[in-house]
């Protein structure tokens, strides 16, 4: 299973990929990924490549990708050949419309990637008082409600909980099922 | 016994390495992609209770020399580095490279092919064989730290220091590493005196160096046969089309795309001690095939040793691009190029053009929302639009968004480049303004001589110190302004920056809250004129705390008042904020609340008004 994670310096990519790595770990699998650090970081676009398997390199190769997590719309679509045909996208969106794009659209149906969209900002303003520091947790939810995004609710849940901070613990939790919920069923 | 495996950043890695190792001095200067490894020491150090001495050094030439003093004195020890913190240390590496260690002396630099993070993607292997010492090159994390504990003995055993290059890859990749116990080394401080093998007088390097050069023969020699582990071949399962000879990062990419493509007529030969070269075992394996491409990251170092090069395709002849890093699509182009086979096609001109519809372009590295840096940035401009500004190593390098960056060079150029641009007017009688900048770290790494240097030699420019209270850039490391030391239980004592620069010898300094952009801008003014006027530097130091520290500060709420917006963008092309956007089809700036972390700033940016509090000016 190859994930790449891309978004904007400080959105807190970091954690999704440490998230990935303690799950694979308690089922035993071997796991290998490369992150950003550095200049790299500051704000500007950022991506980190994540596999869970038998593998050699940190990287994954373009056109190789299971699924591609994006916090920001503009990333996702940037990077979607990072995907493989018949791959899937979990992404945040902000102006929703985009995903209209004819051309994107014809795009997508060309590699047969599937689509799976949450507005995070919108959930964030609405349930936790604008603070978008929550998106990589929302995020999280997301993609465990998300088949093809191969960790279920309860492994991510387990997970997050271990890896979050103790002030943060209870709120990310109830983010994680905010975003899981939003993209259920 | 402790035997568990845990998921570790490749820093991590190396660090945990050092730390089982026995090493006993441990110091480092921060520099992407090298920074987490000295924290990941004292941490290990702290759990594993070693008596592990941690510390930043002021640059990695203090760092180094610390060290490998203490290898003088037996003791096993090491120093971490980026690849161009090795050019500030390299003084005292080509020094001591010649000497007889006594403690087993590692030295880990990493190298940022890309570059990533770094003002040039030079090589370390190369650096290594300029120095004439034995250099490793790690694979993945879990190899990195198998080779820590290699370098060590091979460093005790020849004498010598031993280098570890971990590229970015190997150092910010994630891997299940196993975790292992302290090794319990004899090594104790025992200092024996012995001129001649500590002294560098040129007599006795007429010894030394003879003497370097019969150790690198042993090393070389070992690396042909005992170091299988690092140094072998993945036999093809038919017969061969191509073989890839490979290091670092770049074999472990090959083996993943060999399998994906499911090749069987591919043999590979990893090689994971590019210096020195085992030779013979490289030419052996060229000799049993007639298609060799040879992957390396940056430089042909691998190549160059080989004395012939005829049949390989490589960095050196160019069929391998001569600069940048070898992602995966490069190999996989690079793989089916030599193997005279089409490459799979993967046509993502739909996509380029739904990307160009839908305006989408990559998002360049930003001073993060809040920045003490754009508000000092912003006051400067204000205060002398025509000034020139040289710029330094750090966050700060991306005040060029705010066109307020004209030149870098490396750690502490901005100062010593305000003298030259004040010499250069000064010898045509042009009196031209110049305000430096440089980040708190980096003046104590580099920025005091460059001062001292200003100060006697009569340079007449403004010195912005951006004191943001930490190391930023490298993610928020401690150094001799905030006195904080690594381990716990540690106590360092802070040098304040003031009293240094006035030690210096500078007669006039003022430190400004830097969000204060009002009396940051008189405070440059100001210091400007004085500098002219007595022909001297004179320093403004603009202070406030670094976004990462998370400050308790006012939260100032912002909106543009539509009304007043006239869509000019001076907000946008001179304060540049990611919380501050302009609307296109409105045709007016935007607070995006996505970023804004309401510092409040940008109400005394706008010239007409437009930015203000929500709900009004406080009292």
């Amino acid at each position: 299973m190859q994930y790449v994670i891309v978004g904007l310096g400080g959105q807190g990519i970091l954690f999704s990929s440490k998230v990935l790595g303690q799950i694979a770990l308690s089922r035993g699998e071997r796991v290998l990924g490369s992150e950003v650090h550095g200049m790299a970081q500051r704000g500007g676009s950022v991506i980190s490549h994540f596999k869970i398997g038998s593998y050699h390199s940190p990287l994954v190769r373009a056109g190789e990708a299971d699924l591609l997590l994006a916090f920001e719309q503009g990333e996702g679509f940037r990077n979607l050949h990072f995907l493989r045909d018949g791959g899937m996208l979990v992404v945040n969106v902000h102006q929703k419309e985009a995903l209209e794009n004819e051309r994107l659209r014809s795009y997508l149906d060309s590699r047969r990637i599937g689509v799976r969209a949450i507005e995070g900002y919108e959930i964030l303003k609405k349930e936790m008082g604008g603070r978008f520091l929550f998106l990589n947790v929302l995020i999280l939810g997301a993609l465990s409600a998300t088949v093809e995004g191969g960790v279920s609710y309860d492994e991510v849940k387990q997970a997050v909980a271990e890896l979050s901070p103790e002030r943060f613990r209870t709120e990310n939790l109830k983010v994680l099922a905010l975003g899981h919920e939003a993209l259920q069923g | 016994m402790l035997s568990k495996r845990q998921i570790l950043l490749g820093n991590e890695a190396i660090a945990r390495g050092i730390v089982e190792s026995g090493c006993a001095v441990a110091t480092a200067y921060p520099g992407t992609p090298s920074s987490e490894i000295l924290p990941a020491v004292a941490a290990y150090a702290d759990e594993l209770g070693t008596k592990t001495a941690v510390e930043w050094g002021i640059n990695e030439k203090v760092a180094f020399e610390v060290a490998v003093a203490a290898s003088f004195a037996g003791q096993r020890a090491c120093a971490v580095m980026k690849q161009v913190g090795m050019n500030v240390a390299a003084d005292g590496i080509m020094s001591v490279a010649q000497f007889d260690m006594a403690g087993g002396f590692l030295l880990v630099v990493a190298d940022d092919p890309g570059p990533h993070s770094s003002q040039t993607e030079q090589d370390t292997r190369f650096f290594s064989m300029f120095a004439k010492l034995p250099c490793f090159d790690p694979s993945s994390a879990e190899e990195a730290k198998r080779m820590v504990f290699d370098a060590f003995d091979l460093s005790e055993r020849h004498r010598i220091i031993a280098v570890l290059r971990p590229s970015v890859r190997v150092d910010h990749c994630r891997q299940d590493v196993e975790l292992g116990d302290v090794l319990d080394v004899p090594n104790r401080a025992e200092f024996k005196k012995d001129p001649k093998r500590w002294v560098c007088l040129p007599a006795h390097v007429r010894l030394s160096h003879p003497r370097l050069n019969a150790k690198i023969d042993a090393i070389a020699e070992e690396f042909e046969s005992a170091f299988d582990s690092y140094n072998y071949e993945v036999p093809a399962s038919s017969k061969p089309k191509l073989a890839v000879i490979a290091g670092g990062v770049s074999f472990s990419i090959v083996m993943d795309i060999l399998k994906a493509m499911g090749r069987t007529d591919v043999a590979v030969l990893k090689i994971g001690t590019p210096f020195p070269l085992p030779v013979r075992k490289v030419e052996d394996f060229i000799a049993r095939h007639d298609n060799v491409l040879m992957l390396e990251e940056t430089y042909p170092v691998m190549e160059m040793q080989l004395p012939d090069r005829t049949k390989i395709k490589g960095r050196w002849n160019g069929f391998v691009p001569r600069a940048g890093e070898l992602l995966p699509e490069i190999i996989e182009g690079l793989l089916c190029r030599a193997l005279g086979e089409e490459r799979p096609s993967r046509s993502d001109e739909a996509l380029k053009a739904a990307l160009q519809e839908l305006k989408v372009t990559p998002k360049p590295p930003a001073l993060c929302p809040g920045c003490p840096h754009r508000a000092s940035y912003f006051a400067i401009h204000k205060a002398l639009p025509a000034a020139i500004h040289p710029s330094d190593i750090g966050c700060y390098t991306l005040g060029i968004n705010q066109k307020m960056v004209d030149s870098v060079i490396c750690m502490g150029a901005s100062v010593s480049q305000g003298s030259g641009f004040f010499l250069a007017h000064h010898v045509d009688g042009k009196e031209q303004p110049v305000v430096s900048a440089i980040g708190d770290s980096t003046f104590f790494h580099m920025g005091v001589p460059g001062l001292i240097n200003a100060v006697y030699n009569r340079h007449a420019f403004v010195l912005a110190i951006l004191d943001n209270r930490l190391t930023a850039m490298t993610g928020g490391q401690s150094h001799p302004g905030i006195g904080e030391k690594l381990r716990k239980g540690d106590e360092g004592v802070a040098v304040d920056i003031v009293s240094l620069i006035k030690g210096c010898g500078v007669r006039h300094v003022e430190v400004i809250p830097a969000y204060d952009v009002t009396a940051g801008a008189q405070a440059v003014r100001k210091a400007w004129q004085f500098a002219r006027e007595n022909r001297t530097p004179s320093v403004v130091v603009f202070r406030h705390p670094c976004m990462l520290l998370r400050p308790r500060q006012d939260r100032i709420s912002v909106t543009v008042d539509r009304e007043k917006c006239v869509g000019c963008r001076y907000c946008i092309t001179n304060f540049n904020c990611p919380g501050l956007v302009f609307d296109d089809e409105a045709g007016k700036a935007r607070i995006d609340e996505r970023f804004c972390v309401s510092c409040g700033v940008c109400r005394f940016v706008c010239p007409h008004g437009a930015i203000v509090a929500v709900g009004g000016e406080e009292a």
